[in-house]
């Protein structure tokens, strides 16, 4: 894998310019209360069907990339985060904006989102590749264990509670199971219905439970949303539009803990930016000379949530990339993305397609820096775009959810499939039943069962033979342990503390 | 108790058992000889959640909490935007199927407008029609492809 390559490729005006596209509307869409990354990567990738692989994967990580950034908007604006992850920058960033310090909360917020990024996604160069080659040795035996415990630590962790996730987790496999059978080709649940032959897929799917759900729910709340576009307003003096050297002097380190704390969460399945954001806003706190001040405005709150919350998504990929194994939801959604355009996420990537592994790092460090250009430049107008009323928002929405999931079957069939699971993404929010867990039990419900049924025949039918697998017994043993010690009540899920996205925290997992 | 975990509980647990004993064998055959059931997974996954449904139900029946303060799962509010939603998608479905796609996506925009709240007629006509034109140049020239 040559990186410079990967930048010729991707160092043209066509490329560029479909990140930039991508960058654009993550950040437009981060920056609305309730469209999170995922919902805003699920809704694009049909539109991507037709653009060059380097275009379209450059596209959805820019939206992926800037989503993250642009959520910080809204925090500081409106007291409302666009993600649940940006709850800790409201802290801080609120209090300063109706200080008349908008302008420099919303520079602190993304010069700390795209260092953070940038240096998360060096980790995951660094760190994706080498670990993958330890990958290669493993077997299916390993791999079923694996991604056992993977889902076990994903359910407990990303909902309030250990036995939902794991109901989660099983309905998400239950439902890859839909389709003909790979091995004796008899058609599983199908009902007669030959759309579910090739199983359901992937983008209705997600665009149901994650979009059509959220704006649903942001429906009935609209009153409340409204109320808080009322209170912005924005300083005249020049240093309240500026960041300061001694601000400067002392945001960097905290951005540098925050992206440690980022890099480190996002590599945890299940996590989840949301835990990233407040560890790190929290470490800052308790370094701090002054941590009663924090809550009143203090920059590096701030600077501590952005650095963490955007460290996450590029280092979030790195059990993806290593092991093929999705740690977070835009994980799962961005795999449809990857297979679609010919670059099978797992540790074979890198032998078999290294030029097109180059071409997506470079367009990754390349949307880092397009970040902050278009960040810098479209500030104000991001800022102007959070006071349209949402409730000439959600009707765009709806539309593109709906040409996005017909255009993955160019049928009605799939709008049904939106439908259905946009009901059963609402029950699950309300029911609190994590839908996470169920999109990633879903991804990987395939390899769990392939792996699951070749593991019972080299075991020869018998689980005693395991002895013979120390790292899969290992695992096992950590699969054991994650359900004593989250069944006991150790679940660091952290809520968001903001009325509009209270719902949707765990999208950020 | 939480009295809507108790209550999911339960109807999962009868739904796992219910797809356990009569949708399973009615939808999945068992396969040829010689080779792992089809059925396998989706039994393993249904006995597990069926399992943790009645678990889920019983920590909640023996919890000490009062049911009385819990909120309502859904507020009025939300009960009346799921309708309204749900009526709009009827209605673009139904267009689409007897007039045309771009008629059926101009009513999904026009009538969740209304549905939301908006009375103003020129955003009600002008919405919809901005939005069906920037997807059609969105396809039709900038990707050059069509939505069939």
């Amino acid at each position: 894998m040559d990186i410079i390559t990967g930048f010729a490729d991707v160092l043209t005006p066509k490329i560029l310019m479909w990140i930039a596209i991508g960058v654009t509307i993550g950040y437009l869409v981060g920056a609305l209360p309730g469209l999170g990354k995922a919902t805003g990567v699920a809704v694009s990738i049909p539109l991507t069907f037709y653009l060059h692989p380097v275009a379209a994967l450059g596209m959805l990580i820019g939206i992926a990339k800037g989503s993250a950034a642009g959520s910080a908007v809204s925090a500081i604006l409106i007291n409302t985060p666009g993600e649940p992850a940006s709850a800790p920058t409201a802290l801080d960033g609120y209090p300063l904006a109706r200080q008349g310090k908008a302008q420099k909360a919303l520079k602190m917020g993304l010069y700390a989102s795209v260092i953070g990024d940038f240096l998360s996604t060096l980790v995951l160069i660094f760190l994706a590749a080498p670990l993958a080659s330890y990958a290669l040795l493993i077997g299916p035996v390993e791999l079923c264990a694996i991604l056992l415990f993977s889902l076990t630590f994903i359910g407990g962790l990303s909902g309030r509670s250990l036995i939902k996730g794991l109901i989660a987790a099983a309905f998400g496999v239950f439902f890859a199971t839909v389709g003909i059978e790979p091995e004796t080709f008899v058609p599983r649940l199908t009902f007669g219905l030959l759309e579910l032959d090739d199983g359901i897929k992937l983008v209705p799917m997600a665009i149901g439970m994650l979009a059509v759900a959220e704006m649903i729910a942001q429906a009935g709340n609209l009153k409340a949303l409204d109320a808080e576009f009322e209170q912005i307003k924005d300083g005249t003096a020049h240093e309240d539009r500026v960041i300061l050297r001694s601000e400067w002097r002392r945001c960097i380190p905290v951005i540098l803990r925050g992206t440690f704390i980022g890099s480190v969460v996002g590599i945890l399945p299940g996590l989840g930016a949301s835990v990233g954001s407040f560890l790190s806003y929290a470490a800052t706190r308790k370094a701090s000379k002054t941590p009663e001040k924090f809550g009143t405005g203090m920059i590096e709150g701030i600077a501590a949530a952005e650095s963490a919350d955007n460290a996450v998504v590029p280092s979030s990929l790195v059990p993806l990339f290593a092991l093929g194994i999705p740690g977070s939801v835009i994980a799962a959604i961005l795999i449809a993305a990857f297979i679609l355009h010919g670059l099978t996420p797992g540790p074979l990537m890198f032998k078999q397609q290294p030029r097109l592994v180059a071409d997506v790092y470079a367009a990754m460090l390349c949307a880092s820096l397009i970040m902050l250009i278009i960040g810098s430049v479209g500030q104000r107008l991001f800022a102007m775009v959070i006071r349209v009323p949402l409730r000439l928002i959600i009707p765009g929405v709806l539309l593109l959810c709906s040409i996005g999931a017909y255009l993955e079957t160019s049928t009605v069939f799939s709008i049904w499939v939106m439908l259905f699971f946009t009901g059963l993404g609402l029950l699950s929010r309300k029911l609190d039943f994590s839908f996470v867990t169920f999109l990633i039990g879903f991804v990987i419900g395939p390899n769990l069962e392939l792996s699951f049924r070749q593991s019972i025949q080299i075991l020869n039918h018998d689980p005693a033979n395991l002895i013979h697998h120390p790292i899969a017994m290992a695992f096992g043993f950590l699969t054991l342990g994650t359900i004593w010690w989250v069944g006991r009540g150790h679940s660091p899920v952290v809520a968001a503390p903001t009325s509009a996205t209270r719902n949707s925290r765990e999208e950020e997992a | 108790m939480r009295r809507a975990d108790v209550i999911s509980g339960v109807i999962l647990a009868v739904f796992g058992l219910i797809t356990l004993f009569i949708i399973i064998p009615w939808q999945i055959e068992p396969g040829p000889a010689g080779y792992m059931s089809p059925r396998l997974v989706p039994v393993l996954m249904m006995v597990l959640i069926t399992g943790l449904s009645v678990l889920l139900a019983i920590r909640n029946l023996a919890s000490d909490a009062a049911p009385g303060d819990e909120p309502p799962l859904f507020t009025w509010a939300e009960m009346l935007a799921i309708v309204k939603i749900a009526t709009v998608f009827a209605v673009a479905i139904a267009l689409y199927f007897w007039v045309s796609p771009a008629v059926s996506g101009g009513a999904l925009v026009a009538g969740s407008l209304i549905a939301l709240g908006e009375r103003r007629p020129w955003v009600i006509v002008a919405m919809p029609a901005g939005l069906l034109i920037t997807v059609w140049l969105l396809f039709y020239k900038v990707l050059g492809t069509a939505i069939v």
